[in-house]
């Protein structure tokens, strides 16, 4: 921590950007006494110009970067790129790669909610929770590892598909983790989940009503805590996800264990979908043979997705060249920063880790 | 940077036992009997890596005219494999090696005829057999 200002009643000082879980974002707080009654996220300088790049590169060069802002869940940010492309191509990829890209999300998804389970037991003082999703982590990288070739940055969905087809054995070796992975969830349940310390430091901490969630406009998980049964894979079905069936986990409580408590129950429903999509996967190519450069036709392409984070969103602009004309890209990471100042206002000073880290914000997705 | 003495502490640094999975993207080989130098890897690569540069050697090939090779800098490589999708002819595949470390980062640049060889693995690993069902391949 380091002292900015220091004037009457008050104290301004700046938490960050040195803290392992903050990355390089900061928040400078302003303080009275031990309430908090000013804060200015400062995101850090992580902008990278995604946008700005795309538009000089073709379709299928900017893949590799376009997933560089968020390499735990790189497939949640390149899912809606591939869909936008091939609405722009006029393609729809073979419905094995459809189960293909769904298999691959969900992994990506349980691979971010580890990572952050992991980082929110160190933020509460539990160092086991720290050790244990982040080694039970590697089975799921492993996982994914076999199929896209690298351990975070796939680069594995391509418009008209998947690059490469599911390994040999793959689907006993995602069976026989998920099984496994079942039973060390219950293991968390025990040690942290319905842990006194876990509890008193996020009951009632940090309360976003629904109204509230939904005037800021927050995505995901965070929505879903605050009661809104909200999620674009049951209100928009894409990539064959209309034929799977789940729950979508719903908290009515709006609080910091409500949002980690969806977070966990959606690592049962994303083993959940890879079971039954490794069921329904058909037989088939996975990829539509495409020759030369790919050529969008003049338009525009809106494409809409589930990520680990929330709603990830598209919107290309194609004036018939290899490259596109324009990309925007609307993260989720950067609706939950609007809720950082919004729910910290008013809490104490040792209730800022559980609010900043359970709303799962991502510094270098919002500033991309 | 000076590296400490490796031999009064730590562990014995061993490049030839690290081998990823089967299909892990690592290392290339080049089959130079097989590149006919289109340099469709090079295109493939501009605007991701910029890290493939067309060389000329010295020994002449039936089906490469113009003795030009892929040759590749690690030290830029961000292995995503779209060169290895671009090859039309199947002569540049990845293979799980990915220990490159070296203390001289020019040593990272490895030339068609290093590319040529195969690395030195203890590991088994299998490799994807490409066909028209599966697609592009990598491995």
């Amino acid at each position: 921590m380091e002292v900015v200002d220091k004037e009457g009643r008050t104290l301004t000082f700046s938490v960050g950007p040195q803290h392992p879980g903050s990355g390089h974002f900061r928040i400078i707080v302003t303080v009275d006494g031990d309430f908090i009654v000013d804060v200015k996220p400062d995101p850090g300088y992580v902008h990278r110009g995604a946008e700005k790049m795309s538009e000089e590169r073709t379709y299928i060069q900017n893949i590799p970067h376009l997933e560089r802002p968020v390499i735990i869940d790189s497939c949640g940010i390149l899912f809606p790129y591939v869909l936008a492309v091939e609405e722009l191509l006029g393609i729809q990829a073979p419905p094995r790669a459809q189960y293909i890209r769904i298999i691959m999300a969900e992994l990506n998804r349980i691979i971010s909610h580890m990572y952050w389970l992991s980082i929110f037991g160190i933020f509460l003082g539990h160092s086991t929770m720290f050790m244990w999703p982040m080694g039970d982590r590697e089975l799921f990288i492993d996982l994914a590892e076999s199929i896209g070739g690298t351990r975070v940055t796939f680069s594995y969905f391509v418009p008209g598909g998947v690059r490469n087809d599911l390994p040999e054995g793959f689907k006993e070796r995602a069976l026989r983790t998920c099984n496994y992975f079942e039973k060390r969830l219950k293991e968390y349940n025990k040690i942290f989940f319905s842990n006194p310390m876990f509890l008193k430091r996020t009951q009632g901490v940090g309360v976003l009503s629904k109204e509230d969630a939904i005037k800021i406009g927050v995505t995901g998980p965070n929505l879903r805590a605050s009661g809104v049964a909200s999620d674009t894979r049951k209100d928009e079905p894409y990539s064959s996800y209309d034929t799977i069936k789940w729950d979508i986990p719903v908290r009515k409580e709006g609080d910091c264990h409500a949002r980690g408590m969806v977070r966990f129950q959606e690592l049962f429903d994303s083993m959940n979908i890879i079971r039954q999509a490794l069921d329904l996967i058909p037989e088939g190519p996975v990829k539509v043979p495409m020759r030369g450069q790919v050529k969008g036709k003049v338009g525009e392409a809106f494409a809409r997705t589930e990520a680990a984070r929330g709603t990830m969103f598209y919107h290309i602009i194609s004036d018939g060249a290899t490259h596109p004309y324009r990309v925007k890209i609307s993260v989720p990471s950067f609706r939950n920063l609007i809720a950082i100042p919004f729910l910290l206002k008013g809490s104490h000073i040792a209730d800022m880790p559980p609010i900043y880290w359970g709303l799962d914000y991502w510094p270098v997705e919002a500033d991309k | 940077m000076r590296l400490g003495n490796r031999k009064s502490g730590g562990y014995e640094f061993d490049a030839k036992k690290q081998v990823g999975t089967a299909g892990f993207k690592g290392r290339h080989i080049l089959y130079m009997d097989k590149c006919t130098g289109c340099s469709l890897c090079a295109i493939a690569c501009e605007n991701i890596a910029d890290c493939i540069d067309m060389v000329k050697v010295d020994k002449n090939f039936p089906q490469n005219k113009k003795s030009i090779f892929p040759q590749i800098d690690y030290g830029r490589c961000v292995f995503c494999g779209f060169c290895v999708d671009a090859c039309p002819f199947d002569c540049l595949f990845m293979t799980p090696f990915y220990e490159l470390s070296t203390t001289d980062k020019r040593l990272l640049v490895y030339t068609p005829e290093m590319l040529n060889i195969y690395p030195e693995t203890k590991g088994e690993f299998v490799n994807f057999i490409p066909d028209e069902k599966s697609g592009a391949h990598h491995g």
